[in-house]
């Protein structure tokens, strides 16, 4: 019986590694097929993706997509979180309910919501700022929970003890709000980062005829086999991967 | 007081507003849509039924295949998330964080990445074909293990299992050691103490769990059309492709809020069973 919970966790922990170990070991194969064994190992996909010039332009707009919806959504995420702070617990827990909301419709109807919201309502073209406008809608919640979940071990007496010492409020937030919820600030806004940078659907809908590091893995899949399809994957992830471990780090997030 | 409810209410601006232009806003708006109608081409106010009686007689069979599928990969993911949880909680002693942070590194490990290596995986040459050959257990290729319900149900776990598992764990974590030890001093027997307490605590965490696995299950088209083959289509296929080149918003969206509405049927029947299953008694 024991033995067996043994097995099956670390069936579960293989089960859930082993498609992002494989991904990894095809990309530094020399063979185009995609199979096992390993005839021989070479960079030429690196080579081949990283000087196409569609590959280096879905680079460029993940980039602007990622650091402008990081940069918003920690606002306006960080704000919320602090507003409901001060709130009393009941209209905080409905308030954080309500902002959270978008976290629980799947992309795909917020991805055609939204299309048909810019196009037939309000005349926004689709674009990179359409896809910046989307992405904010998911990824604030998140940084809104991961900074309340800070703010609720948060000792106010020394925010209260700075104003006493005759502290303004904007002193106070910058000499001690700040430093105590940092982390966890930076933290939100790296996780925030890697959501907004995986997003294939919501992107998908809403980009028009551009393309971000997602959108071009899925034009070349759909167009056939490319093996650099591969390192356009390996680049998502690892950004993605190491983005959220930086944010866990320093939001000493535990489960 | 009222000065700090009045700053609260400064700080929550952006972000409400963010809540209600781009998310209330548009839903409500995509959902009048769905009365709506498209002739000649161009999308016309109405107020019809007519997309909702479509998708019951046109789209019903696909939709009850979807939502039977996306039950059965919930419950497995469910299931394994829970029992993934259970060990690392009560039985992986110093190993349980690791093991939980290997699922929060997989958590983010790229949407599109993950269907296509699963493809790649079952595929004719792929790893799992090869390691069956290679250990005698299969004369030749299994054709089946792609293009099929099956490859779905495996690729679609696979990616919302770490989703699945923080959830369940972070209930589990709340249940202290203490109430356990003393239900056991005081005589119950090991299945009353998992019903009773473990499975108590871990309820919400399980219906998280489930919820979060139907939904994102019953809506996804990429899957399906990566992996599934022709006897696996799924309705997000359909809704995808109202906005593709068949042009129907009014049923695109009716056919996403029928699917959302039965996966909330769905998931409230779960959550009134594991009510009564963990229910408190004398």
């Amino acid at each position: 019986m024991r033995s067996m919970a043994h097995i099956g966790a670390a069936l579960t922990a293989i089960f859930m590694l082993s498609p992002l170990v494989i991904l990894v070991i095809f990309c530094f194969s020399e063979s185009p097929l995609l199979a096992f064994p390993i005839e021989g190992w070479s960079l030429r996909w690196f080579d081949k993706a990283f000087s196409d010039p569609q590959f280096t332009n879905a680079f460029r707009n993940s980039m602007i997509v990622t650091g402008a919806v990081g940069v918003t959504s920690t606002l306006t995420g960080t704000l919320a979180a602090l507003a409901l702070a001060k709130l009393p617990p009941r209209l905080a827990t409905a308030t954080a309910a309500a902002l959270s909301l978008p976290v629980m419709v799947p992309p795909l109807l917020l991805g055609v919501a939204l299309l048909t919201f810019y196009s037939t309502w309000i005349g926004l073209p689709l674009g990179l700022p359409a896809v910046i406008l989307s992405h904010l809608v998911f990824t604030q919640p998140l940084v809104m929970l991961m900074i309340s979940a800070r703010m609720a071990s948060f000792d106010h007496a020394a925010v209260e003890a700075a104003r006493d010492l005759g502290a303004s409020p904007i002193q106070s937030f910058f000499h001690v709000t700040l430093p105590m919820i940092g982390p966890s600030i930076t933290g939100g806004t790296l996780i925030a980062m890697a959501l907004s940078l995986d997003d294939f659907l919501v992107t998908f809908f809403t980009i028009g005829g551009g393309m971000t590091l997602p959108t071009l893995m899925w034009g070349m899949l759909r167009k056939g086999i490319d093996p650099s399809v591969n390192v356009v994957a390996v680049t998502i992830m690892g950004l993605s991967i190491a983005a959220t471990l930086i944010g866990f780090r320093l939001t000493r997030y535990r489960g | 007081m009222r000065q700090a409810l009045r700053t609260a209410s400064f700080q929550l601006l952006p972000g409400l507003a963010i809540l209600a232009g781009l998310f209330l806003l548009p839903l409500s708006y995509f959902f009048v849509v769905s009365f709506w109608q498209v002739r000649t081409f161009r999308l016309r106010p109405d107020a019809t039924l007519e997309q909702y009686a479509r998708v019951f007689t046109e789209y019903g069979s696909t939709l009850a295949w979807t939502l039977a599928i996306a039950t059965l990969i919930a419950t497995v993911t469910a299931a394994i998330a829970f029992a993934y949880a259970h060990y690392c909680r009560f039985r992986a002693g110093r190993f349980g964080d690791g093991l939980i942070f290997l699922s929060l590194v997989t958590l983010f490990g790229g949407y599109l990445a993950k269907i296509y290596m699963w493809k790649t995986i079952l595929g004719g040459t792929g790893a799992l074909n090869s390691a069956l050959m290679a250990l005698g257990l299969t004369s030749g290729p299994i054709p089946a293990l792609l293009f099929s319900p099956f490859a779905v149900i495996v690729t679609l776990t696979h990616y919302c299992l770490p989703l699945a598992i923080l959830p369940v764990y972070g209930a589990l974590r709340g249940l202290d050691d203490t109430a356990i030890e003393a239900a056991r001093d005081l005589g119950a027997s090991g299945p009353r103490i998992f019903r009773d307490l473990i499975l108590a605590q871990a309820r919400g965490g399980l219906t998280a769990a489930f919820a979060l696995t139907l939904v994102i299950t019953a809506a996804d088209y990429v899957t399906p059309l990566m992996v599934g083959g022709p006897s696996s289509n799924m309705i997000g296929l359909f809704i995808q492709s109202q906005f593709g080149n068949r042009l129907n918003s009014p049923l695109g969206s009716a056919m996403a809020f029928v699917t959302i509405a039965c996966c909330g049927l769905i998931v409230l029947t779960l959550s009134l069973t594991l009510r009564a299953l963990t229910r408190p008694r004398t």
